[in-house]
């Protein structure tokens, strides 16, 4: 089912959560409603879910108008990062009750939880209660429930936040493999950009409640439409440069001139900033051109990071660890192909 | 360090079992002395056992006044207000822990500040209502007052806050109405408090004195207490039946506390409520 997000603003008493925000979330994908903290990313999701009233906008569920639709009418299931498990009921009567306040017949409704218990891999502890379970297995559980009654749409709100690392990475794919198996269009909140840019087709990343870009997540990565995109994905994370253009010319600041073939057409602006993620940057022996000197080197194994230092500002590179730089050594530094961008320093707007 | 512990655990233990022997002395002299004879009870020195455990007090304490009648005068005033307490104590304290309602926290607030008020200060009007309302001297003018507790509501109450929106939530957006939750999900997660509200509330009814000395004067309306006050009064000096009937008063609360011990402790152990 597709979801069209139009013109959509909620407004609590003393500030705005989510600000004119268009979105469309295709039949069949698993999205991520990515941003910091605080960023309204859960309560557009409990919008969606029908559990907040809408300030302005709408909400299309395929061609229908859900907008003032109550939540249990919306064909919505909702996974909490609690769990929100009936901590008195077994597993498979909290997987039944859905479908026991549809009022479905007991055998039908048995059979249909046992179905979904063994999608999820729990068909084995049918008996037990949720304090007996591992975080993983109660995940697995809600996701159960909240699949049983073929929602329209499945939300899940943090899932994974409550989980220990390894879990999570484990519970992440197994999101992912459940929802190409049942094929419900699929919407989860986080905050780890790396548990989105893993699992998700589309990520859609927000800030202080305004949409900031919808795109997959390699072409996130790759192509950032703003200073703020570019800087929350990515580890270690991006390197921001500040300085002005001038005469095709990046001059940082500390009068460190920065030269690429891919600079000549800007025009000169104050107050730019060029960021530049770790892989982008290449060190080569010094030749005249872009220098830096090598501050502190890290040894990672298969690899070397290197703080350079380019006039006032740092930047981390990676070094083969065949090269042998020292520290205090001069280099030249060359861009790959991508992994650079300059922005606005005051807009945060993309200029290349 | 072995030393230290095991005197300190003797301490703990002499002064555990000093209480235990205070506490449940008169029980034991109660229990004895209702079957001890008149001139047993009041030998000197005293006697720690009857000579033979025979059941005369008792009959004869059953003959002189209707204990049976009064039992069950008793178990009806206290089953009625009991349950109809307990179901308006879960749905307000449903609507005051999950519902939106206007000024909630003010009128919560307000119903509070009233349990400032003591019992003895709404007698009166409580006895005006009852007589306008035709109920004075029955049954269930025993039961009518009782039928709500804020008391018992804000215990409930803050058990239900500790209980997570989300499963609310997850209800909702599954079609679960407001009634079919708290009957399905809030009330058997609640049920150890609500265990423990219906025992302290049991118990308040069953050993509830003033009110019933008030609103009845039927001799055969009378509950246990107000009966064992009047037997007390009327019946004399004669302390082995006063004792024989004591018992019969306290041996349902007794008999109910062994049972559900577990669940007395564990609600005020858990909760921090005090009865």
């Amino acid at each position: 089912m597709k979801v069209t997000i139009e013109h959509l603003t909620k407004r609590f008493a003393d500030n705005t959560a989510v600000r004119d925000f268009n979105a469309v979330i295709e039949s069949g994908e698993l999205v991520a409603l990515l941003g910091p903290s605080g960023c309204g990313k859960s309560t557009m999701l409990n919008m969606i879910s029908g559990i907040l009233d809408v300030t302005e906008g709408k909400i299309y569920f395929d061609d229908d108008d859900v907008t003032d639709v109550v939540p249990e009418k919306r064909g919505v299931g909702l996974v909490f990062q609690n769990y929100a498990l009936y901590p008195h009921m077994t597993v498979l009567e909290n997987i039944c009750f859905p479908l026991e306040i549809k009022k479905v017949p007991k055998s039908e409704r048995v059979q249909k939880a046992m179905e979904m218990a063994k999608l999820v891999h729990v068909d084995n502890m049918l008996d037990r209660k949720p304090s007996q379970m591992s975080g993983g297995q109660q995940q697995r559980v809600a996701i159960a429930r909240a699949l049983v009654k073929k929602p329209r749409i499945l939300l899940l709100d943090e899932p994974l936040s409550n989980l220990d690392a390894r879990l999570r990475i484990e519970m992440r794919e197994e999101i992912r493999r459940i929802q190409k198996e049942t094929k419900v269009t699929t919407v989860f909140v986080t905050h780890d950009q790396e548990e989105a840019m893993s699992i998700s087709d589309h990520i859609i990343l927000m800030k202080d409640g305004e949409l900031q870009q919808i795109a997959k997540p390699q072409e996130l990565y790759d192509n950032p439409a703003n200073c703020f995109v570019a800087d929350f994905l990515g580890n270690p994370p991006i390197n921001k440069t500040y300085g002005v253009i001038k005469g095709g010319k990046i001059i940082l600041d500390g009068e460190c001139s920065i030269e690429d073939e891919r600079f000549k057409n800007l025009e000169d602006r104050d107050d730019i900033i060029l960021s530049l993620r770790a892989e982008a940057i290449e060190v080569c022996e010094d030749d005249g051109y872009n220098c830096g000197v090598i501050d502190e080197v890290y040894v990672m194994g298969k690899e070397v990071l290197a703080y350079i230092t380019l006039g006032n500002n740092k930047v981390r590179a990676y070094i083969d660890s065949d090269e042998s730089f020292k520290v205090g050594e001069k280099v030249s530094l060359k861009l790959k192909k991508r992994g650079f961008f300059v922005f606005d320093k005051m807009s945060g707007e993309r200029i290349l | 360090m072995f030393k230290k512990i095991s005197l300190n655990k003797i301490l703990i233990y002499f002064f555990l079992v000093a209480g235990a022997i205070i506490m449940v002395f008169p029980f034991y002299w109660m229990i004895t002395g209702a079957f001890k004879t008149g001139e047993e009870i009041i030998a000197f020195p005293p006697l720690w056992l009857p000579s033979h455990f025979s059941l005369d007090n008792f009959i004869e304490a059953f003959n002189k006044a209707p204990f049976l009648r009064y039992f069950m005068n008793s178990v009806i005033a206290m089953v009625g207000s009991v349950s109809i307490c307990t179901v308006t104590t879960i749905l307000g304290a449903f609507a005051f822990s999950k519902l939106k309602i206007p000024f909630k926290n003010v009128l919560l607030g307000f119903l509070l500040g009233l349990m400032m008020v003591p019992f003895e200060m709404i007698v009166i009007t409580n006895f005006r209502t009852i007589v306008d309302l035709g109920i004075y001297n029955t049954i269930l003018a025993l039961i009518i007052p009782f039928t709500s507790s804020i008391f018992y509501m804000y215990i409930l109450k803050g058990f239900f806050d500790t209980i997570p929106d989300s499963l609310y939530q997850a209800a909702r957006v599954d079609g679960c109405s407001n009634w079919k939750y708290l009957w399905r999900v809030m009330v058997p997660i609640g049920k150890p408090s609500l265990v423990t509200i219906i025992l302290l509330n049991a118990i308040a009814s069953w050993n509830s004195f003033l009110w019933p000395s008030l609103a009845i004067i039927d001799k055969n309306l009378k509950t246990l207490p107000f009966g064992l006050y009047s037997f007390v009064s009327e019946g004399g000096a004669k302390t082995e039946l006063m004792m024989a009937a004591a018992t019969i008063v306290v041996l349902p609360m007794i008999i109910l506390f062994i049972f559900a011990r577990k669940h007395i402790v564990n609600g005020v152990a858990r909760g921090g409520l005090k009865g």
